[in-house]
């Protein structure tokens, strides 16, 4: 699904799971987020944007071993599969395209 | 440190699928952990909201996912689910659409639910589960029961007492409690505790163990070996600092010195706010005694055995007895309760039930109210309910939505309701002084809690079912045409009247609930500001119950009254004092039968008792109790001069209906003739029972008595004498106690704090109901001119002024309320009858108000119906002619 059309927040989400490469679960995915952006993320919208990706197939998952400190469950572990790095891909391309020559505009 | 499991239960439901929810349960328990570190508290508080925020999302997304966006009926292959989330969807839709009349009945449902689970969680806290020991379902009061009635609880003799704890098999553990409140002088300055004498299976009968130490054991219940004592754990903090090295010391209680063997459990003050408790022990001579019955007894369950086999062995038991031990126990049973209501207080269920009923009504007033609201929405989407129909929706598919908008409704407002009761209840429990509190077990444990928060839940859908079934039938009914045309005016009739059924009932409901607040509130006034007999203004009042070891006899009594009285008489600022075995209000009393001379004494039963006192001369000067005749007690009057007795004009009239009682004599039965000397006035001692009850009075030198309650008639004031007067009694007898130091007017708010809290409560339900009847009357007013704004319109062309439109408008609100005053009127009447018969007793059934707040309520609903009487008048008919 290369042409699949990513939104402004599932972007963000896709990035910071590339960001974070190995350690991709809920929480520093969320703390990755806030960190960069500076904006705050609430849990149940992060949940949403991550089962919307993963329905889109632009993500995979797995469940890891059970962990004491988690009362014995599993941590869901994100990667991002080909079609998400191509989502990725197309966005970038587009918003480059459409920046180009905006930079006096804007002031940047 | 684990997170509040059942918000990780809710989330774990809530998400649904297994895998999924271990992610997101897994990483709030990983937050979790980490907030912890903040502090426990607040990091419950953190993982609850998140839960409930997380779980309300995602439940959201299950239920409306893949839902079509509009409310299409689903076809016949939907599930039951699917086709329900829809209507949900829908429903929060048409709620939100229209916020005012969401907000005012979300309001009213939160107040009336509120009121209703603040009451709930009273009888919950008191009633049903007042106690919280261990497999409590098995602790069992034992009682013996009156040959009079088989159903009254009564306290149970020693003897009879042992006999049952040999030979019941059924119920174990038997323990024996007897009221003993003691002198404690220890360290600081001495002090009057509520202590218990118990069997030494006391703790462990109730399953507790003790904090530090240990219980009884059975050899402490031998007289020689029983002066131990556990400490309350209140008590050992605040008067021994916590010390864990008071195992092993001493305090003295009454005089004599007890072994600390333990201390128990905080919180534990079982029973009535007990602080000490000492082992129950019995010489040869008590062991035996069956008539003098004093004991409370409580037993657990045998493994096994049930409430019935108890009853039936204690039954088998107590048989026995009869007929072995024919002229003490004569009819004499035995009755086994559960605890909880074994030791629940007898007065508490009516008033209790009053209290419940009088939140139903307020919540059936609420419901009429938000009826009629539904009703006014109901005719605006007429037009959206019959199309709907007539593309085929099913009745009870209309009925179903229109259901479920009221059930959100409900829900919506458990909250608000949660937290009115939680307001409320922490007024209501913080306003009951601690001295009374102790003797109400549960009364601390009263607040919203799970249980509640459930019945909450129950009672909003139930509600909701109550006042959302009316309108929904009432608007689904199919009636095409009328609705999808045009005008469709020929439905409004119905309709109209069932809304004016509802404020009509809405009046009606209101008015009794007004007059029975009228009524208590009345009733308290009386028995705080009405007349006692004597004044209660500017006096101090305090009690003392001298130890036996240090005053052993009546000398010693009469030494240590006469100083005590002579040191409070002198304090600066104080204009009198004396002291009286009892005064009136107090929590106790003292009768005896007497014998008039020259009148041949009736038989035992039918004979005449009276309130016994005896009192210090000054004490009629000090309670301002005027002397009708006669003199009262001076100095002169001692030991060994002539006995003589002042009676009271009731007590007078009584015996010398025509006569001057002056000079004449009586006596009490068996005591020394004593000559009348004076009459008094007569006094309240307690207005539900004894407001002008028969009383003599003796001279206390005369008749002296070890326990005493001291007055003193300061004049400024009395408040600020207590440290005096607490230190004037020290100064005789330092390791003598004194407790009760209040004024006379907290007294009196003590003694009637009951009906006060009837009354706070009736009055609050009271005006709940007025403001909910207006707003009823207000709204149908109206929903009704904004109908009529046509034909007002043509009155108004056709040449009707402006005070015409007026008179018609503000007449019909005054033809709803008057039918509604008539109903609630014969209603209050018969429930003023109720209260008057069984309740208050001296509050009579009062038609002037009855009157009274029915003017109140009509004149209300006529301000109601002017304000849109007045929007009618202002109608311009050419405008409201065209509107169509």
């Amino acid at each position: 699904m290369a042409d699949a059309y990513l939104g402004e927040f599932e972007h963000i989400v896709l990035l910071a799971i590339l960001r974070l490469r190995e350690d991709a679960y809920a929480i520093p995915i969320r703390e990755e987020i806030e960190a960069k952006t500076g904006r705050s993320v609430a849990r149940g919208a992060l949940y949403t944007a991550l089962d919307r990706l993963e329905a889109k197939r632009c993500l995979r998952s797995r469940m890891s071993a059970p962990i004491a400190e988690r009362g014995g469950r599993s941590r869901r572990y994100f990667t991002v599969t080909p079609a998400g790095l191509a989502a990725l891909r197309t966005s970038r391309r587009a918003l480059q395209q459409l920046w180009q020559g905006l930079d006096e505009v804007l002031d940047v | 440190m684990k997170p509040p499991a059942l918000a990780e239960w809710l989330l774990a439901r809530a998400i649904g699928s297994q895998a999924c929810a271990d992610a997101v349960v897994g990483d709030l328990h990983e937050e979790f952990v980490r907030a912890v570190d903040a502090g426990r508290r607040a990091a419950g508080l953190w993982y609850w909201t998140q839960a409930v925020r997380l779980a309300v999302r995602f439940a959201a997304v299950r239920l409306t996912r893949g839902a079509p966006p509009a409310p299409i009926p689903p076809s016949p292959g939907d599930s039951l689910m699917r086709t329900l989330a829809v209507e949900v969807r829908h429903a929060v839709r048409a709620l939100r659409k229209r916020p005012v009349p969401t907000a005012i009945v979300v309001l009213t449902l939160a107040l009336c639910l509120g009121a209703n689970a603040a009451i709930f969680a009273i009888v919950d806290a008191l009633v049903i589960r007042p106690f919280h020991y261990p497999d409590v379902d098995r602790v069992v009061s034992v009682t013996e029961t009156d040959p009079a009635s088989d159903f009254r609880r009564e306290t149970v003799s020693p003897a009879n007492f042992l006999d049952w704890r040999r030979q019941s098999t059924a119920v174990q553990q038997l323990t024996a409690m007897a009221w003993w409140d003691v002198n404690l002088v220890g360290r600081d300055e001495p002090e009057r505790v509520q202590g218990f004498q118990v069997s030494a299976d006391f703790f462990g009968t109730l399953g507790v163990a003790p904090a530090l130490g240990r219980g009884f054991i059975a050899s402490e219940e031998t007289m020689g070996a029983h002066r131990r004592a556990v400490l309350g754990y209140g008590l050992w903090q605040r008067r021994f600092a916590g010390d864990p090295a008071i195992l092993g010391q001493t305090v003295n209680l009454n005089g004599e010195p007890y072994d600390v063997v333990g201390v128990a459990p905080s919180g534990f003050d079982f029973p009535m706010g007990a602080q000490v408790w000492v082992p129950l022990a019995f010489d040869a001579k008590a062991a035996a005694r069956r008539t003098a019955r004093y004991l409370t007894v409580i037993g657990r369950l045998a493994p096994g055995r049930s409430l019935e086999d108890a009853q039936a062995e204690m039954a088998t038991i107590a048989h026995r007895l009869q007929q072995q031990y024919a002229d003490d126990n004569r009819d004499r049973g035995a009755r086994v309760y559960t605890l909880t209501q074994g030791m629940m207080d007898e007065g508490l269920g009516p008033i209790l039930s009053m209290w419940q009923a009088s939140a139903l009504f307020v919540l059936l007033i609420g419901c009429a109210n938000i009826a009629n609201l539904l009703l006014a929405r109901a005719a605006e989407r007429e037009r959206e309910l019959a199309v709907r129909l007539a593309i085929g929706a099913s009745r009870a598919r209309v009925v179903r939505q229109l259901l479920i908008e009221s059930l959100i409704l409900g829900l919506i407002a458990v909250p608000g309701a949660l937290l009115a009761a939680h307001g409320g209840l922490k007024v209501l429990v913080s306003y009951m002084p601690a001295r009374i509190a102790r003797f109400v077990p549960g009364w601390h444990d009263i607040d919203v809690d799970g249980r509640l928060t459930l019945v909450t839940i129950a009672m909003a859908v139930g509600t909701a079912l109550v006042f959302g079934l009316l309108p929904a039938l009432h608007s689904s009914r199919p009636r095409l045409a009328e609705a999808l045309k045009s005008g469709g005016r020929s439905i409004a009739g119905s309709r109209n009247r069932l809304r004016r059924t509802l404020a009509i009932a809405e009046v009606a409901l209101a008015l009794p609930l007004l007059v029975a607040a009228g009524m208590s509130a009345r009733g308290v006034n009386r028995f705080l500001n009405g007349p006692q007999g004597y004044n209660p203004d500017g006096v101090l009042t305090m009690r003392a119950v001298l130890s036996e070891g240090r005053h052993p006899d009546a000398a010693a009594w009469r030494r240590f009254a006469d100083q005590a009285v002579d040191r409070l008489g002198t304090m600066p600022g104080v204009e009198a004092a004396a002291a009286a075995n009892v005064i009136p209000s107090i929590a106790m009393g003292q009768s005896r039968d007497i014998e008039i001379d020259g009148t041949p004494l009736p038989e035992p039963g039918r004979r005449s008792s009276v309130h016994y006192r005896v009192v210090t001369p000054r004490l009629f000067d000090v309670l301002q109790l005027p002397i009708a005749t006669g003199r009262a007690f001076t100095a002169g009057d001692r030991e060994g001069s002539q006995r003589v007795a002042i009676v009271s004009e009731s007590l007078a009239r009584r015996h010398w209906p025509a006569a001057d009682p002056i000079g004449r004599r009586m006596r009490v039965v068996g005591g020394e003739w004593l000559t009348i000397v004076g009459v008094c006035g007569d006094v309240v001692h307690d207005w539900f029972i004894d407001r002008r009850a028969p009383t003599m009075y003796l001279p206390y030198e005369q008749a002296p008595a070890g326990f005493m309650a001291f007055v003193v008639r300061t004049s400024a004031d009395p408040a600020n004498a207590r440290a005096d007067a607490v230190k004037a009694i020290a100064a005789v007898d330092r390791m003598q106690p004194v407790f009760d130091v209040m004024t006379y007017r907290e007294l009196l708010r003590d003694r009637t704090i009951g009906l006060q809290y009837v009354a706070a409560i009736m009055t609050t339900f009271g005006l709940f109901a007025l403001v909910l009847a207006i707003v009823g009357v207000y709204s149908v007013m109206a929903y009704v001119v904004t109908q009529r704004t046509h034909e007002i319109g043509v009155r108004m062309a056709l040449g009707a002024t402006r005070a015409d439109v007026m008179r018609l408008t503000v007449g019909q609100a005054g033809r709803l309320t008057g039918v509604g005053v008539a109903i609630g009127a014969a209603l209050a009447v018969a429930l003023g009858r109720l209260i008057e018969a069984g309740l208050l007793g001296i509050v009579a059934n009062d038609y002037r108000m009855v009157a009274g707040f029915g003017a109140i309520l009509v004149a209300s609903a006529l301000v109601a119906g002017y304000l849109p009487a007045r929007r009618a008048a202002a109608v311009d008919p050419v405008g409201a002619l065209r509107s169509e």
